[in-house]
């Protein structure tokens, strides 16, 4: 509920510029356009640079945020989301430079958050859209949290279910949540700095999965996060997801909720028959985790 | 067609929101500053209680955060001429209150860090540790307090004095209040507020603490009441020159100050230019840390022409520690005439009885100790059990301290013992079939509880603290260290369980103070006559 509406677009990307495109073409179509687009480069080596300043010329609402160097998903949304922040923006929308937005996905999202509060009084700390794969298909990697009373709100007119995490893909916050909770842990590098960061503003309230709202996410292949699925290309990327949970569970639940965690991660992996030296490093990064502290950023608006 | 979300109109219901609000600031800012050139620089807060108001007079040039991503614009109000001075007021308009705002505004209570593990493991010990640390803290306050009525001069006749102006205005008088949430002083303060209306007086109501002021709805729905929310758009500092300006513009004859530091802190503003206005105040319990509004009330004691107060304690704090003259402090006590001796039923609790129903009515902050009431719920329950006694109780009240009565309540086992019912309940019912009723706090004056309480024959227990000693017999008066007030009020209960004799002089004893309360005046008859005083242009 706002009658302030200046909404910025955070979309970082690494060398994809033709995906990237396709997600400025969707936000031109957008029937709620954002004011600014902020596209954070993390220090692409492909054309993005040339391209997003041709777009530019055209569109005035386009901005580019070169990184100096690659700082992963999480510092590319840390860095999108303050420099944002200090644009004005009123609500972010955060999203992959592969999640094709729909039409109606931006406004839809703009509707829930205000309409929610407007009949119920609450703030939801975000909404989230619905993830299709490119078939179609729900897209594993990027199904929300909902939170045990989710259907409390549900309407046949108002479908939100209350969530308490989601992914940075076609996510949006009001400014509010940034100003309570600071900013995604650049640390993080890459994998879990989204559910961190929805959890943490959750705390004030849940946000909304908003079905209406559909993206569609250009991924190579359809998967989950699961420590059953480890291979050799994707090892790097399981290391920081069990790196930062670990650290994220550490600062929640104390010791024995990364035991938890590890004992889960490790059935996972037994189950798939992930090979040793795979597993080796999952425990190796779990130990990092459990005394990874990275601090976390609050913004300032003065 | 595709549009920029900034664009995107407004809510209807926040602009309806915002707009109230900016209407409520102007109406004050316009009465204060009639002739200038107003100029309101306006944001979205987030605050859902204060405008956070910023007040520049003379030039001002707007500044970067004045036009920052909260900004909302700029509202002119041309000054009287073209060279008026300039003010500035800058508001961060306050966001609606969440649900969870409206129930509760202040955070849940949590044990001090350090003493977390220490409440975990034994929560009677640290309310010992508390009670002591704040005995302490009272006995240095003590020797640092000085009680020194503020002089007052009479001024010089070669001098002339301000004399009130003519007006068309009816007679009005401004009631100041703490706010207007739940709380015996507040009760007494919207009682004022329908009295003064009786009288014939009109009412501006006043709130010196932002709060969401749920009880605003309560002030009677009359042309003649105002309440005007100087709470949220004023700062303190502003209000003597508001209160002057208002009193000068509605025929403000008397301030009537419940428990409203900033009206005190006006007083000077209106002896040195308002004479003719009558200061009235009403004070109920002296605090612990610094005296608390008695003591301001000492202090300005020679700015009022008359000092209300609930309890003869009272009288005697003011006229010795401040030499008040006898006939400014008068006593009215807070109760009706209706409520008198004659209709007094008998109290219920009898010798050996089977079953035993507690109540515990007050809002669920440390002042009225809710750890310890669940203390000695648990501690009633193993006294019952012993007994034979079926034992059942009700906690009544809101408050900080709900979720921890809630575990505390779970960790012992009484849940299925003791209800909990929020603070809208039906307190008359619920007395009327509670045999005892605890009020083991901190700190009361005469709490308007246990007039309830004995009214509908219900017997109260109280530490012994403020006046409580004016209504209850000693033996109902148990220590205020916090263990001592779990085994005594178990003692006072098993006493009277066991003993027809002891029962039985307790009840002659409320019998007998309920009737020597009734003899004496009660606010409604102390402050009645005064305002229709005023309502007709005499001095109080």
């Amino acid at each position: 509920m706002s009658v302030l509406n200046r909404t910025a677009a955070v979309i970082v990307t690494f060398n994809r510029s033709a995906k990237l495109m396709k997600v400025l073409d969707a936000l031109q179509a957008q029937t709620l356009r954002p004011d600014i687009i902020l596209v954070v480069d993390n220090a692409s080596t492909d054309d993005t640079a040339a391209l997003v300043a041709a777009r530019g010329t055209e569109d005035p609402s386009i901005r580019h945020l070169r990184l100096p160097k690659n700082l992963g998903g999480a510092g590319g949304f840390h860095a999108g989301m303050k420099a944002a922040y200090q644009m004005g923006a009123q609500y972010f929308w955060i999203s992959d430079d592969d999640a094709y937005p729909e039409p109606g996905a931006i406004a839809a999202l703009h509707d829930a958050l205000t309409g929610f509060q407007t009949q119920h009084g609450w703030r939801p700390s975000f909404a989230c859209s619905r993830v299709d794969w490119i078939d179609g298909t729900l897209c594993e990697m990027n199904c929300p949290r909902p939170v045990w009373d989710w259907a409390r709100f549900v309407r046949a007119d108002a479908p939100w279910v209350l969530v308490d995490s989601c992914s940075f893909v076609s996510v949006m916050i009001p400014r509010w949540a940034i100003t309570e909770h600071g900013l995604p842990i650049a640390e993080y590098f890459i994998w879990f700095d989204d559910a961190e960061y929805t959890r943490r503003i959750a705390r004030s309230y849940p946000g909304l999965f908003v079905p209406e709202s559909v993206v569609i996410h250009d991924t190579p292949d359809n998967r989950g996060v699961n420590f059953g699925l480890i291979d050799a290309k994707s090892l790097w990327k399981f290391r920081y997801g069990a790196r930062n949970e670990a650290s994220w569970r550490r600062r929640q639940g104390g010791l024995l909720s990364v035991l938890a965690y590890a004992y889960g991660v490790r059935g996972q992996m037994k189950r798939a028959g992930i090979p040793g030296r795979f597993r080796r490093d999952i425990y190796l990064a779990l130990i990092k985790g459990y005394g990874f502290r990275p601090e976390i950023e609050r913004v300032t608006s003065e | 067609m595709s549009r920029p979300a900034s664009s995107k109109p407004a809510d209807p219901a926040m602009a309806a929101h915002v707009l109230a609000c900016v209407d409520e600031a102007r109406g004050i800012y316009e009465l204060l500053f009639p002739t200038q050139r107003l100029q309101f620089v306006l944001s979205l807060g987030s605050d859902p209680l204060w405008a956070r108001p910023e007040v520049i007079e003379g030039a001002y040039v707007p500044r970067p955060q004045d036009l920052g991503a909260d900004y909302l614009g700029t509202v002119i109000r041309p000054g009287s001429r073209p060279d008026a001075p300039e003010v500035t007021v800058r508001l961060a308009i306050p966001r609606p209150p969440l649900p969870s705002e409206l129930k509760q505004s202040d955070a849940p209570w949590r044990p001090i860090r350090r003493l977390g593990a220490l409440f975990g493991a034994s929560p009677l010990a640290y309310e010992g540790l508390r009670h002591q640390a704040e005995m302490l803290r009272k006995r240095r306050e003590e020797r640092r307090q000085t009680k020194v009525a503020l002089p007052l001069g009479d001024g010089s006749d070669l001098i002339d004095r301000p004399a009130a102006p003519a007006t068309q205005h009816r007679p009005a008088i401004l009631i100041g209040m703490h706010w207007l949430e739940m709380g015996g002083a507040e009760k007494l303060g919207f009682d004022t507020v329908t009295w003064a209306l009786a009288a014939g007086l009109r009412v501006f109501v006043v709130a010196s603490v932002p709060a969401i002021q749920r009880l605003a709805d309560r002030l009677p729905d009359h042309p003649d009441v105002a309440f005007i929310r100087l709470d949220r758009y004023l700062p303190h500092k502003l209000w003597p020159r508001y209160v002057a300006q208002l009193a000068l513009t509605e025929n403000i004859r008397a301030v009537h100050i419940h428990h409203c530091t900033p009206l005190y802190e006006s007083l000077p503003m209106l002896r040195m230019h308002l004479p003719w206005l009558q200061a009235i105040d009403s004070t109920h319990i002296v605090e612990y840390a610094n005296g608390g509004y008695p003591r301001i009330s000492g202090v300005w004691s020679n700015f009022l022409d008359l000092q209300h107060v609930i309890s003869r304690d009272l009288v005697d704090y003011l006229q010795g520690g401040f030499h008040t003259p006898p006939g400014q402090v008068v006593l009215g006590r807070m109760r009706d005439r209706d409520a008198g001796v004659a209709s007094l039923p008998p109290l219920r609790f009898q010798p050996g009885q089977t079953t035993l129903h507690v109540s515990f009515v007050g809002r669920l902050y440390y002042q009225k100790r809710p750890v310890v009431v669940v203390e000695i719920l648990r501690a009633l329950a193993g006294w019952a059990q012993k007994n034979g006694v079926a034992f059942t109780a009700t906690m009544v009240g809101d408050g900080p301290f709900d979720g921890t009565i809630t575990r505390l309540l779970r960790r012992y086992g009484l849940t299925d013992t003791v209800a909990q019912m929020p603070g809208q309940a039906d307190i008359p019912a619920l007395l009327g079939r509670s045999d005892i009723l605890l009020l083991p706090s901190n700190n009361e004056g005469l709490a308007l509880v246990c007039y309830e309480a004995v009214a509908q024959g219900c017997i109260p227990i109280s530490t012994r603290v403020g006046s409580q000693g004016e209504l209850l017999p000693e033996d109902l008066l148990v220590p205020l260290a916090p263990r001592a007030s779990v085994k005594a009020t178990v003692a006072a209960v098993d006493r009277m369980w066991r003993d027809a004799d002891v029962l039985a002089r307790h009840k002659a004893g409320l019998q007998e103070a309920w009737t020597r309360l009734s003899a004496d005046p009660t606010a409604e008859e102390i402050l009645m006559p005064v305002y229709r005083r005023i309502a007709q242009g005499d001095a109080a």
